[in-house]
């Protein structure tokens, strides 16, 4: 298994620009702004999951569908808690727990608790690119780890795979998979705090 | 918010697994009730968030279905699906003041309180979405304790009131605790009031004596 190491570069897209549709999309269902966040969301989606091992044509499907909830949530988009791209992605990954479910003929009931509403207050002036600015410093915190503590993140949001699968997939101990991940999630917690 | 003094926290694995939409049913829901009362973990959740967010962002792009814009857009001006509301079929059962329902298990159902032995009571939750779900609350008087147990599978537990010390440390109120097979403990409820907990287990609680395990049968745990 080959590790691609993380190009900050490359990924450090303007992420105000997709905050700045999302606004348009919200507040004057502007087309032409959606047709920009699903030119560039919708591919990244499906390939996101086709990478997690759904087949193609769900992949298509669902990441049709995240677009959908997209366009009709927009106005609970808040940049100063998520960028464009994390908003995205959680509702990406809600909405594939929900497919998972229904292959076994259950509906997800309720939207899960949004614990971003439970924060208190509104966000100073300061928050307000807390989000993006906290984006970019997990890309770079991100390329700063070692590449197999990269790998093992990787592997938990890509790959449908326990612990004890990617034990195996990689051919080491399970408690070094686990040490991995702890590992690799307390150094980005401190490079987030710094 | 009553904001109390968290001292357990979930390990940043299960964080990971939730945020990477792979935590089943019932330790998510777990897991939600301790994030509803912990900043510091829901923050932790960001993070993880904004990880996933950070993969997505560079993901070489798949090619797209040639309609798919046309397709989605259709889609956008048919009604939404009526979704199925869960009615909030029963209010939780009877909770001492000060108690705090979850309010990830607003759409469940609980029973009421049975008793299961002397100063212990249960009540089994019922999440809709997830029928299979072992989750369930414990109601254990001062002083009392639950026999010795390990676990085929792994629990999660959110302390909802009260305290216990299960022998390796003292857990309180907004506490989360997580144990697997490697655990072998009992939780003994402190003196000067009951405990409540909201529990989820994968796999089966084994405990130490036939007696305890009659009882572990009669509680299907």
């Amino acid at each position: 298994m080959t590790v691609v190491p993380i190009d900050p570069e490359r990924s450090a897209k303007p992420g105000d620009a997709w905050d700045e549709a999302l606004r348009a999309l919200a507040e004057q269902g502007d087309k032409e702004a959606f047709a920009r966040l699903f030119a560039h969301f919708a591919p990244r989606v499906k390939s996101f999951l086709m990478r997690a091992g759904s087949p193609e044509v769900q992949a298509e499907e669902l990441a049709q569908e995240v677009l959908v909830a997209v366009w009709r949530k927009a106005a609970l988009f808040d940049a100063s808690k998520a960028t464009a791209s994390t908003w995205i992605f959680t509702i990406a990954r809600n909405l594939s727990v929900d497919w998972r479910r229904r292959g076994r003929g259950l509906d997800r009931q309720d939207d899960d608790v949004d614990f971003d509403l439970i924060e208190a207050g509104e966000p100073g002036v300061e928050d307000r690119l807390h989000a993006s600015r906290e984006s970019a410093r997990l890309r770079g915190a991100l390329a700063q780890l070692p590449p197999e503590q990269q790998q093992v993140l990787r592997l938990a949001y890509f790959d449908d795979e326990s612990h004890s699968r990617i034990s195996t997939a990689l051919g080491i101990p399970l408690g070094t998979v686990k040490s991995r991940v702890r590992l690799a999630v307390a150094q980005l917690r401190r490079l987030l705090e710094r | 918010m009553n904001m109390m003094d968290v001292r357990h926290h979930p390990e940043n694995e299960l964080l990971l697994a939730y945020a990477a939409g792979r935590l089943e049913t019932g330790m998510r829901l777990v897991l939600c009730s301790h994030l509803e009362l912990c900043p510091a973990c829901r923050k932790r959740v960001r993070a993880l968030n904004a990880l996933g967010g950070v993969l997505l962002g560079e993901m070489e792009p798949a090619a797209m279905a040639s309609d798919a814009l046309a397709r989605t857009l259709a889609r956008i001006d048919a009604p939404a699906p009526l979704v199925e509301r869960s009615k909030k079929v029963s209010a939780p059962p009877p909770l001492p003041p000060g108690a705090i329902w979850p309010q990830a298990l607003a759409h469940c159902s609980a029973t009421p309180w049975r008793w299961i032995g002397p100063g212990m009571r249960w009540s089994r939750v019922s999440v809709p979405e997830a029928p299979e779900a072992n989750v369930f609350l414990l109601r254990i008087a001062a002083g009392k304790y639950l026999p010795v147990h390990t676990h085929s599978g792994r629990e999660a537990t959110q302390i909802l009131y009260g305290r216990f010390h299960d022998g390796r440390a003292l857990f309180g109120p907004g506490d989360f605790d997580a144990a697997d097979a490697s655990i072998h403990h009992q939780p003994v409820v402190q003196d000067g009031g009951e405990c409540i907990c909201l529990a989820s287990l994968s796999g089966r609680l084994r405990f130490d004596s036939s007696i305890a395990r009659l009882f572990g049968s009669l509680v299907g745990m």
